[in-house]
């Protein structure tokens, strides 16, 4: 293949997409050659534009194309709660399953020492920054239930009480429709730690 | 090499190639070990929330080369959750297990101390004297142990009035004032007390800048990130 040095990088390059390994690559690379160039080409034209014009949300750090997001600008989210996760996929997750109206705040990370990430990688003096203002009333903590997730939550949780905004954290639970008998015993053991009270 | 049911805790775990992850494990026979857990990242996996550190698992592997392959990971007991400080601590015990401890290389001492550890953190036991104890007793196991029987030169006793600048190298140097001593003064009392393990809190303070000079000395350039986190 080595007489076709175009052809090899096309499908070197395409490895680069996560769960491509060599044989997906070398499909996709015969299937746009084969059948699809017009759409490669768009593709082509619509990736290289989007990593140029999409940065970061100066406020929650979501990806964007403008200087602040759609939720950041928009004037119907509510300001006064600051809802924190750990990726721009959770935002997603929360937006489709929730009725949330207020902001939030991504890490695009979690504290994970080991690994070199520490608070600053996370920006976390920027939501610093952003609870000095004053205008967060609630800081909710959404992060995974991990250890790193954990750690996360307690820092956050630090950093919010230092400055006297009550903070909160998503529950963490029996699944809905799921079973005790299968449940791990950790999440098990959390939930019944965490009960809540019915009574009236 | 094949391995069943051995005692160990999940150090850290990172995310590898597509659905797997990268476990750094501390085992009580064959020291810390690097091994793949295939597939435990996927929504399917049964390992998927059992990988996580601070909790007591029996683990197998099949060993060929530097990385093992899990085999199998149950787990032993249901400790609580570490919170708050007691798992930032946790963080950093394990970050320190991983610069002091080469792989495979077995310290079945330090296997034990860290398990009656986890669970000292785990019931929410006062933290700073286990970690002081800790830490002396991981730096004994690797070969850097402190010397707490008696002065540099090891002709006389430590003296729990006298103050002492306390060398890697050579051990307690009794000094008369701070004046005389690149480092914080540390007392003799404070001294016997990390030798006894019997520490109170009005020595809390000086183990512990004596600790993290010491674990940093020996760790050379690059600092622990933990510390990060405890500002």
């Amino acid at each position: 293949m080595n007489e076709e040095p175009l052809l090899e990088q096309l499908i070197e390059a395409l490895r680069c997409l996560p769960g491509v390994g060599p044989k997906s690559a070398q499909r996709m690379a015969f299937h746009v050659l084969e059948r699809d160039r017009d759409s490669a080409r768009h593709l082509s034209t619509v990736l290289s534009k989007a990593c140029d014009v999409i940065g970061h949300c100066a406020d929650c750090r979501n990806f964007t194309e403008l200087e602040r997001c759609r939720i950041c600008a928009s004037a119907s989210r509510d300001s006064s709660q600051l809802c924190v996760v750990e990726s721009p996929s959770d935002v997603i997750a929360i937006e489709r399953a929730t009725g949330y109206r207020g902001k939030y705040f991504v890490l695009l990370g979690r504290l994970s020492p080991i690994d070199g990430i520490g608070p600053a990688e996370l920006g976390l003096d920027q939501l610093k920054a952003r609870l000095a203002e004053g205008e967060v009333s609630e800081l909710i903590i959404a992060t995974n239930p991990t250890v790193e997730g954990e750690a996360t939550a307690y820092y956050l949780q630090e950093m919010a009480s230092q400055q006297e905004i009550p903070v909160t954290r998503i529950a963490h639970g029996v699944p809905l429709g799921g079973e005790l008998e299968y449940i791990d015993q950790s999440t098990l053991a959390m939930a019944f730690s965490s009960r809540q009270s019915l009574s009236r | 090499m094949r391995i069943l049911e051995e005692p160990a805790f999940v150090l850290h775990a990172r995310a590898f190639r597509e659905t797997s992850l990268l476990l750094e494990l501390l085992t009580r026979e064959h020291g810390r070990i690097g091994a793949v857990a295939r597939g435990a990242r996927s929504a399917k996996s049964r390992w998927r929330n059992r990988l996580q550190p601070f909790r007591p698992l029996l683990v197998g592997w099949n060993q060929r080369g530097e990385l093992g392959t899990l085999t199998g990971a149950e787990e032993v007991a249901t400790l609580p959750p570490l919170k708050g400080e007691a798992l930032m601590c946790g963080l950093y015990v394990n970050e320190l297990l991983i610069r002091f401890l080469h792989r495979s290389d077995p310290h079945p001492g330090v296997f034990s101390a860290y398990q009656a550890l986890v669970g000292s953190l785990s019931a929410g036991e006062q933290i700073q004297p286990l970690l002081r104890v800790f830490e002396r007793d991981l730096l004994q196991d690797v070969g850097l142990g402190l010397q707490l029987d008696h002065e540099a030169g090891g002709e006389r006793d430590l003296d729990p009035a006298t103050h002492y600048e306390y060398l890697p190298e050579s051990g307690a140097v009794p000094r008369d004032n701070q004046a005389d001593s690149a480092h914080p003064l540390v007392s003799g009392e404070a001294l016997i007390a990390l030798r006894t393990g019997q520490i109170n809190d009005s020595q809390q303070r000086e183990l512990k800048l004596l600790m993290r000079r010491l674990i940093r000395y020996h760790l050379g350039d690059k600092p622990l990130a933990s510390h990060d986190l405890f500002r």
